[in-house]
């Protein structure tokens, strides 16, 4: 890294002393400004992944969802804002692919688990779950079909869906904060998350997959009568 | 010779942020972490050693001991550390042009701290910065949790062993650095003529 002994202080002061004062208050003003930075990256020390951040924000702020066409498996078409207006429920709406074979089938059985309970506890007319497929060009209404009797889903309690036109893509991932990578085996990676809708489109918070409980109770207690 | 590596290293590095080759800091953490952002300090480290005057005089007063330039490249490099950063890097040009400039600037002053440092304040850096480096890619390399929404997690494990690699190869680099600058001047400049 050196070949040279220490290189003269050229430009440095003649009184030794005045010359380390410069450099101390220098090396304080850069810790200084390069804390705040790091605390402003960080939301001040919270949060040091883009998810975590993402969570916050819309804890913050609720979202609005994008209004954008979509089709279920029966080949039935409407608005997103039409399906979640359909009546009072809060959903909890997560991401597929339907030809997944490994996140997503993880993802699937947390939706099971909260079908269930959402059955067990008579909860079907206050949370619905939503499934949206972020693969519109490998999807139709068969696909879904089949996905759906994959999963067992109960089409009152659970609905799932595609986008009409492929590059509104873009547009639904984005307002939610979903970014979807390649993984290996053709496979998909994303962000999977529980995330709570109301009836009017706003998502108001992002919880973690494995919190299935805690997404329940607090879309119960969102439409809490 | 030392300035056509610095221009050749610097465009390298820049051009794997601009299409074609920006597929690859996109789809490989590896890429971004341990080839684009070493590259981008390699370049500025080299720059500094061709062009050492021009950079270092005016703000040698500013730079006793290195002091001022250890803790900028420090925070340069711990801010392009955190995932949502790197994460921003791979979404926002602008971020990504800031990424540039902020390592190919934390390179130029590191190579002005080392000239500067005595071994104490270079083993004070060195000591606190690679063991930082080392942590995160022990962590990287095994949690179970994606740190980058950016990136498979299969890329973060392979950037998190990478890093512990590369982590060991510069504290080699420094130990050797080391071991000239505290031989003989004479015998030091038979090796480095």
């Amino acid at each position: 890294m050196r070949a040279s002994p220490p290189a003269p202080q050229r430009g440095a002061d003649a009184d030794p002393l005045s010359g380390l004062l410069a450099s101390f208050g220098a090396c304080l003003l850069v810790l200084c400004l390069g804390l705040v930075a790091l605390f402003i990256a960080t939301e001040n020390g919270t949060a040091y992944t883009t998810e975590t951040q993402r969570r916050s924000a819309v804890a913050r702020a609720p979202v609005q969802v994008p209004d954008l066409r979509v089709f279920d498996a029966r080949g039935q078409a409407q608005t997103l804002k039409q399906l979640l207006q359909q009546d009072e429920r809060v959903w909890i709406v997560d991401f597929v692919y339907t030809r997944c074979n490994t996140l997503c089938l993880a993802l699937g059985t947390v939706f099971q688990q909260l079908q269930q309970q959402i059955l067990d506890q008579g909860l079907q007319d206050r949370v619905g779950l939503l499934s949206i497929s972020f693969d519109p060009e490998n999807d139709n209404p068969t696909t879904l079909n089949d996905y759906a009797r994959r999963m067992r889903m109960q089409s009152d309690v659970w609905q799932l869906v595609s986008l009409q036109r492929p590059a509104d893509r873009r547009q639904l991932l984005g307002s939610f904060g979903i970014m979807v990578v390649p993984a290996p085996l053709g496979e998909f990676e994303h962000n999977a998350a529980l995330h709570l809708v109301t009836a009017d489109g706003q998502l108001v918070q992002i919880l973690d997959l494995t919190a299935g409980k805690q997404a329940l109770n607090a879309a119960a207690a969102l439409t809490a009568p | 010779m030392t300035k056509a590596l610095a221009i050749l290293l610097t465009l390298l590095a820049g051009l794997l942020s601009v299409p074609p080759l920006r597929a690859l800091i996109e789809q490989s953490m590896v890429w971004h972490m341990l080839v684009q952002m070493p590259l981008l300090v390699l370049a500025g480290f080299c720059a500094a050693v061709a062009w050492p005057q021009a950079l270092g005089d005016r703000l040698a007063r500013f730079n006793r001991f290195g002091l001022t330039g250890f803790m900028l490249a420090q925070c340069i490099t711990a801010y392009w550390m955190i995932p949502a950063m790197i994460d921003r890097a791979v979404v926002l040009p602008s971020a990504d042009a800031s990424k540039l400039l902020g390592l190919w600037l934390a390179g130029v002053v590191l190579r002005q701290s080392f000239l500067k440092a005595p071994l104490a304040v270079q083993l004070f850096f060195v000591g606190y910065g690679l063991p930082m480096l080392a942590w995160l890619g022990f962590y990287m390399a095994n949690t179970d949790l994606r740190l980058c929404n950016a990136y498979s997690l299969e890329s973060q494990l392979r950037a998190g062993r990478g890093l512990v690699l590369l982590t060991s190869a510069l504290g080699l680099a420094w130990a050797y650095s080391v071991r000239a600058q505290v031989l003989p001047p004479a015998r030091a400049s038979l090796k480095h003529p």
